[in-house]
């Protein structure tokens, strides 16, 4: 546009505009302004020889101003001859707008463009990410070394060169005529994706001959610097040498005495001198802009640690503290510079650590820690802009390659290399990876590190973010030479690359676990024996030698079924690798697998939803419980697929699917059979939603209450008509009424359930015949809904009905009116608050509620006798019920603070002021909690203190009874065991490694519930 | 770290050592040792030293009873009252579950946690204790055989029987050659009362210091043919053993505790810290002082600050600001007098941490200087000063900490129920004694 408005002086130069746009000028008028005026300087350009430069206005304003700088237009048309180095120049002013404010400062370094390519050297292909560093340094290196210690007046053939003098310009000047070099060649090449691992090899290369430089320079500063040997050993990527353009340099400093003359503390000091000399030397302040960072913090202990330590110290370091990064960070160790025969040793000493690290204790959980930081460490509004940290991002390729080659590394010395591209070649030569991932996954990381140096060249400055301007994305495409050189297909490109780095780790990590009979093309790899066991260990499981046999069953032979499992297993084995237990969500997968290979849809649902195999796999390895209930009801599998299928049923759709279950049976075991086995698969849902977290707590308390309620009526019903046909009438109807955690609604998949049976002879029959059909049926109803078979049931429990054990099974209305009104203790009127109406004749139910209402909500509330008696009952049977070497404090039902504590608050609260404060009339604990809050009568931090005791005591009951699939007593108790407690923990939400805080939280929400109980029920 | 295994390891060769006591720390802050022989110590060091738990106040019922000792080779030292020759050296340990994770009965992993807070903070902690013990001749104290004080001096006093001097001596070389340096020493009021100074030092090292200090006074005692005793109150008429200890707060090298534009020269955290410490000292107290003798020397007069305040020069506060010498800002400090002889330095120092890093974060506002001798006002003039008074005994002590929150955070779950219940226990045996106070007072007329 601005080329439009602005008429050129000359008729050729304002037609030539139209094609300045197109070769990508922004600004056509000044570049025509910017021609003209290098034209009058004798420097004549071609406008196409502009086209393939990142930037062309950045480009053609950097030469004009060379061109203007004193010796600049001189250097230039020296220059001019070389249409190669002109060709370069144009790379580099267009990529690098801090190499073209250098030039303008040092028009001299102009020279360096027509020198000789060192990138296409000879022995480029050779030693480019040679596997491990060989005992004598490559031509190229030597270059290197030569022009920096020259460039400083030190001699590059003396065993120790020193510098001519302590200044580090020299030094730095002759960095940036290096660097120069490289960026030249990178930014002028058509393909630098191909040219990458050598531009990133030689930028190590230049490091190490940086270092070596400045330690020269630092020589020169330090008094009686030869009593020391100090090694500067490479680190990180500059010791893979896969270095990119602005990164700090990672090292490790070894020294040693110089001559047994020298004490250790001497020589020590004297290296520190050069060691912190050196790195002044590369970032401190002088007159030419800072070269690097050197970064010293891999050294043992850290920034708190000695900067630098023998080699024994070291070694002993090593041997004793290091954890598992820092093994990680040894892997790219390399002698860089200094005294190399001390570096070497290093290096060779070292090795053992790294290729050993694998078998230490902590391994697992360390790499698990480490790819979650890998992941973590992003700031989410960055995630998708990072080229280096995060999902997909450089440092999780890296990462990835680094952990397979120590799990593997041990046994095979071919996969040691240091570099990222070699290893990953040697893994898949090795067989470890698959061909074609390894291939994929290389390509990726070529493309996001070409993208990297090309952003951190255009200013020199260390940037991994992608920019978001339109103009900068595009100078990157077409830096990156990304065909069609758009900002926006760049950004799509890179998002797909981030995706698929992602989803080539389960083709490194697991799919090579697969057995060789399971393969599905000639690319993927199978790992022998040996690699595959240690790779499990390494992923979490416990037991490889069953997890391979489970894998090998489950993958080999030609049947459909294996060919699908061979597709899904392997990031299956990931997910179980996520859980509190991998070995056992493998086998349950095997059991289940069994069970329904050949089931039409079980298959294709897990190839198909990708949903429902990651669920699947998850709450496998979590929950025992749902592990034993999806074997047993194998179809329930099929809800995984589908979030409506995990919530829970509604109550009257259950009633109606019973009937109708009930009505095709023929006789009344069959029927309760049927009955148990619908309620065992709802609990199955309820218990899957919950592994998966997809049901809060509060449901699916509601939701085990609810189907039990179902199950009852339906039994009731069945027993009913059964023994009316028996007895040939119906003598009594009857009613069932919920107590307890039943009746509040609130029962855990653990939780018995508590009831009253309640009957009314039918008009004229004979009372004592009516009570003794009433007593049969309930009999019956709780051997079906109880008994013993081939479905599990649940106990129904009768202990509160008046007389306890020693009274009738069932009473009449009238009888319990005459009991309550005679008899009622407390404990009886308390036990009456959480009654309410489950099954049987509605009216009935209710003329019981009528005689409950006035015994439990006595308008007068307690009498001061009654309570002390309350109080007293309650003070009785604290800790009396405890079982034996259980801590309290980890009792959630019985222990200080726990259930019963809150419970009986509720309730005293209910006995004293429902009668006057209807509010109160209900079933539940937390609703009495709250209400009591409500109503102004309890100090609402102190319900809310109780509430949340009371809640978490039930998700630890809940999540003991997922992790165990045991049912018993045992669920009331925080484990002890550290494995289950993290089970346990995990399911609770707690993040990993955080378990012990579970122990701690509840102790500490226990005490606090203890205090306002305390106070509460006691004054 | 790694040098320092190594140079014990190297150390327990060259210096003929047969013995190694593996020392850490109950709940109720008495010293427990382990002996191994120095063929086992390199396992110590990589996997460290299993033992039964459950016979150990305040271990019973953590993960079952095992636990791990696990020897900090920074604490290498040799016992210097075991010769020379097949000597014997100490390490204090940390105590781990056997999955490896701090015990959470472990008084060192309770002071560890709350240091970690003040680091998180950016803070370190450092305390300079003034430890008070008595010297006796004999005597189990009982009416029928009276405690014998070593001499009958007075502050300061140069007593000119040799014995006190002597064992000074030989206590200070032991604690030098034990690598604890001691400042200061003298003479404190009560006959064969002494007092030691140790040198400041981060908390941890000065809480391990404390308990090594405690045994080397011990047996520098015994070898003079005497016995110390570090009981808050051993004798009603005589002045009871405190242990005032200095307290400040580094960011980094700077003395956070000094602002030299501020009154007193004391910044804004110290200020914070003074008030947190104040406010919380009651619910602290029985950690402070712990044992039922603690509330004899709290309340049985002899300047003992009893009454919750600060003051600058003033002897009968809880909390003294020295005087600021000028031109050493890293001197500025406070000092806490409450603290008794008898405690637990771990737990101590943690609680007290704990409580004025909750000063700093909540911003709690420091009460007005306590110009007047507390001693000497009525409970009314108190009352209307708004000052409070420490626990009467350790049974209000036990109640009032019973309700904190700082307290049962700072000393974590585990140990702060063990010691609720602890003290309880203790408290219901003390109560069902019949004293010499009784029996001579009312026996007679009754």
């Amino acid at each position: 546009m601005a080329a439009a408005n602005s008429p050129g002086p000359r008729g050729r130069v304002r037609s030539a505009t139209g094609d300045l746009v197109r070769i990508g000028f922004a600004d056509a008028a000044r570049a025509v302004r910017c021609l003209e005026e290098l034209a009058e300087a004798g420097l004549e350009l071609d406008p196409p020889d502009l086209a393939a430069v990142a930037d062309p206005d950045l480009a053609l304003l950097a030469l004009t101003r060379i061109a203007g700088a004193q010796d600049g237009g001189a250097a230039l048309k020296t220059l001019w001859a070389d249409r190669r180095a002109v060709l370069r120049l144009l790379a580099v002013l267009g990529g690098s707008a801090a190499l073209g404010d250098h030039l303008v400062r040092h028009p001299e370094h102009l020279r360096a463009l027509a020198e000789a390519d060192i990138l296409a050297d000879a022995d480029a292909d050779a030693d480019a990410g040679a596997p491990e560093p060989g005992p004598e340094p490559t031509r190229r290196q030597l270059a290197f070394r030569s022009a920096l210690l020259e460039a400083v007046g030190a001699d590059p053939a003396a065993a120790v060169p020193v510098a001519a003098s302590p200044e580090p310009e020299p030094l730095r000047l002759a960095y940036r005529r290096a660097l120069l070099r490289i960026a030249a060649e990178d930014l002028a090449s058509a393909a630098p994706e191909q040219l990458f691992p050598r531009v990133a090899s030689d930028l190590a290369d230049l490091a190490t001959a940086v270092l070596e430089g400045a330690l020269a320079v630092a020589r020169a500063g330090v008094d009686g610097h030869e009593q020391a040997r100090l090694a500067v050993i490479a680190m990180g990527k500059t010791g893979g040498r896969e270095l990119n353009y602005v990164s700090d340099v990672d090292v490790v400093y070894v020294a040693e005495p110089a001559s047994p003359a020298v004490a250790e503390a001497d020589a020590l000091a004297v290296a520190t001198q050069l060691a912190s000399g050196l790195q002044r030397v590369t970032f401190g302040p002088a007159n030419e802009p800072v070269i690097w960072q050197v970064d010293p913090n891999l050294r043992p202990e850290g920034k708190n640690g000695p900067l630098v330590r023998t080699l024994d110290s070291h070694l002993a370091y090593y041997r004793k503290w290091a954890k598992t990064w820092e093994f990680q960070a040894l892997l790219k160790a390399r002698p860089a510079a200094g005294d190399m025969a001390l570096g070497r040793a290093y290096h060779d000493a070292t090795r053992n650590f790294v290729w050993n690290a694998v078998e230490s204790d902590n391994f697992v959980e360390d790499a698990q820690a480490m790819r979650r930081r890998v992941e973590e460490n992003v700031p989410a509004a960055e995630a998708e802009r990072q080229i280096k940290l995060g999902r997909g991002g450089l440092r999780d390729v890296e990462f990835t390659v680094q952990l397979l080659q120590l799990v593997h590394g041990r046994a095979d010395p071919s996969i040691r290399a240091a570099t990222t591209l070699t290893a990953l070649e040697a893994l898949r030569d090795g067989g470890y990876v698959g061909r074609q991932a390894a291939g994929r996954l290389a390509d990726c990381y070529r493309l996001a590190r070409t993208l990297e140096h090309r952003l951190q060249l255009h200013r020199l400055k260390r940037t991994h973010l992608m920019p978001t301007a339109a103009a900068d994305l595009t100078r990157l495409a077409r830096a990156a030479r990304i065909v069609p050189a758009e900002g926006a297909e760049l950004g799509k490109t890179w998002l797909a690359t981030r995706r698929e780095v992602r989803s080539l780790h389960e083709e490194l990590y697991y799919r090579p676990l697969l057995p060789a009979t399971a393969k599905l093309s000639a690319g993927e790899a199978t790992l022998l024996p040996g690699a595959a066991r240690s790779r499990l260990a390494a992923l979490g499981y416990r037991h490889p030698d069953g997890a391979m046999r489970h894998i090998a069953a489950l993958t080999s032979g030609v049947t459909r079924q294996s060919a699908i499992q061979r597709q899904l297993l392997p990031v299956m084995l990931g997910w179980f690798a996520d859980g509190a237990d991998p070995d056992a969500g493998l086998l349950s997968f095997r059991q289940l697998s069994e069970a329904l290979g050949s089931t039409h849809w079980y298959l294709r649902l897990l190839r198909d939803s990708a949903g429902a195999a990651e669920r699947l796999s998850h709450a496998l390895a979590a929950s025992k419980y749902v592990a034993q209930n999806l074997a047993r009801s194998p179809e329930s599998v099929r809800w995984l697929d589908s979030d409506r299928d995990l919530a829970p049923r509604e109550p009257d759709q259950l009633r109606g699917e019973l009937a109708a279950v009930v009505e095709r049976r023929e006789s009344v075991e069959a029927a309760g059979t049927a009955v148990r086995g619908l309620r065992r698969r709802e609990l199955t849902r309820l218990a899957t939603g919950m592994a998966l977290g997809l049901l809060d707590d509060g449901a699916a308390r509601f939701a085990v209450s609810s189907s039990a309620a179902v199950a009852v009526g339906a039994v009731l019903e069945l027993a009913v008509k059964a023994q009316i046909s028996e007895d040939g009438e119906q003598l009594a109807n009857l009613a069932v009424i919920a107590m307890g955690s039943f009746g509040g609604r609130e029962m855990a998949i653990s939780s018995d359930a508590d009831v009253l049976f309640v009957h009314r002879p039918r008009l004229g029959a004979d009372e004592t015949a009516a009570q003794s059909q009433a007593e049969a049926i309930a009999r019956q109803v709780r051997g079906l809904v109880g008994g013993i078979g081939p479905e599990p049931g649940v106990e129904l429990d009768v202990d509160l009905r008046p007389e306890g054990r020693s009274g009738p099974l069932t009473r009449s209305v009238d009888a319990y009116r005459e009991y309550y009104a005679r008899w009622a203790l407390t404990w009886e009127r308390q036990a009456l608050l959480r009654a309410r109406p489950l099954a049987g004749d509605r009216e009935l139910a209710q003329a019981f509620m009528a005689v409950a209402d006035p015994v439990r909500y006595r308008p007068g509330g307690l009498s001061q006798g009654e309570l002390k008696d309350l109080r007293l009952l309650k003070a009785r049977i604290e800790g009396e019920r405890l079982p034996r070497g259980v801590e309290p404090s980890r009792h959630v039902k019985l222990g200080p603070g726990g259930l019963l504590d809150v419970q009986w608050v509720a309730q005293l609260y209910q006995l004293r002021h429902a009668g006057a404060t209807p509010a109160l009339r209900v079933t539940g604990t937390v609703e009495a909690l709250q209400a009591a809050a409500a109503a102004e009568l309890m100090d609402p931090a102190d319900a809310a203190i109780l509430v949340e005791s009371w809640m978490q005591a039930m998700s630890i009951r809940n999540a003991n009874v997922l992790w165990t699939g045991r049912l018993g007593p045992s669920s009331d108790v925080v484990p002890s065991d550290p494995r289950h407690l993290r089970g346990v923990a995990g399911l609770m939400g707690y993040a990993r490694g955080d378990s012990a805080n579970l122990t701690e939280d509840r102790a500490r929400v226990a005490r606090r519930a203890r205090q306002v109980f305390n106070r509460l029920f006691y004054t | 770290m790694d040098r320092q295994q190594e140079y014990v390891l190297r150390a327990m060769e060259e210096r003929d050592i047969s013995f190694i006591r593996l020392w850490f720390t109950d709940v109720l802050g008495i010293l427990k040792s382990v002996a191994i022989a120095p063929a086992e110590l390199e396992g110590a060091f990589a996997e460290g030293i299993g033992f039964d738990g459950s016979a150990i106040e305040g271990f019973t019922r953590v993960y079952e009873a095992d636990m791990v000792a696990m020897p900090d080779p920074t604490t290498f030292q040799l016992l210097p009252w075991h010769g020379d020759r097949h000597g014997t050296a100490r390490m204090f340990c940390d105590i781990l579950t056997p999955a490896g994770d701090p015990s959470p009965a472990d008084p060192r992993y309770v002071l560890k946690r709350a240091l970690k807070r003040a680091s998180d903070m950016g803070f370190s902690f450092y305390t300079h204790p003034e430890i008070e013990f008595y010297l006796f001749k004999s005597g189990t104290g009982r009416s029928t055989n009276p405690l014998v004080p070593l001499d009958s001096g007075g502050y300061f006093d140069h007593t000119a029987r040799g014995t006190t001097n002597d064992f000074r001596r030989v206590a200070i070389e032991m604690l030098e050659a034990m690598g604890i340096s001691v400042e200061f020493s003298h003479h404190e009021a009560g006959p064969g009362q002494n007092e030691i100074d140790l040198r400041y030092a981060d908390a941890l090292t000065m809480a391990d210091n404390i308990m090594t200090f405690r045994s080397v006074v011990k047996e520098a005692a015994l070898s003079e043919g005497v016995f110390a005793s570090f009981m808050p109150k051993p004798m009603a008429r005589f002045p009871g053993s405190g242990m005032h200890t200095h307290f400040s707060l580094f960011e980094g090298d700077r003395n956070a505790f000094f602002d030299a534009d501020a009154e007193y020269e004391l910044s804004k955290t110290a200020r914070g810290f003074m008030a947190g410490v104040l406010h919380y000292s009651r619910d602290i107290c029985l950690v402070t002082n712990q044992f039922v003798n603690s509330y004899k020397r709290l309340w049985g007069g002899a300047e003992a600050p009893n009454y919750v305040c600060w003051g600058h020069n003033n002897r009968s506060a809880l909390l003294r600001v020295p005087m600021y010498k000028p031109g050493k800002p890293q001197t500025a400090r406070v000092e806490f007098r409450g603290m008794d002889s008898a405690v637990n330095p771990y737990l101590a120092f943690a609680a007290i941490l704990s409580a004025g890093l909750k000063g700093i974060e909540e911003d709690l506002p420091l009460p007005a200087e306590a110009e007047d001798d507390v001693w000497a006002l009525t409970d009314a003039e108190r009352r209307a000063l708004g000052i409070q008074p420490l626990p009467r005994s350790l049974d209000e002590a036990v109640l009032i900490m019973s309700e904190s929150e700082l307290a049962a955070e700072t000393l974590g779950e585990h140990v702060f129920e063990f010691v609720l219940r602890n003290k309880r226990q203790e408290w219901n045996e003390y109560r069902a004694q019949v004293t010499a106070y009784e029996l001579e007072r009312f026996l007679p007329i009754l």
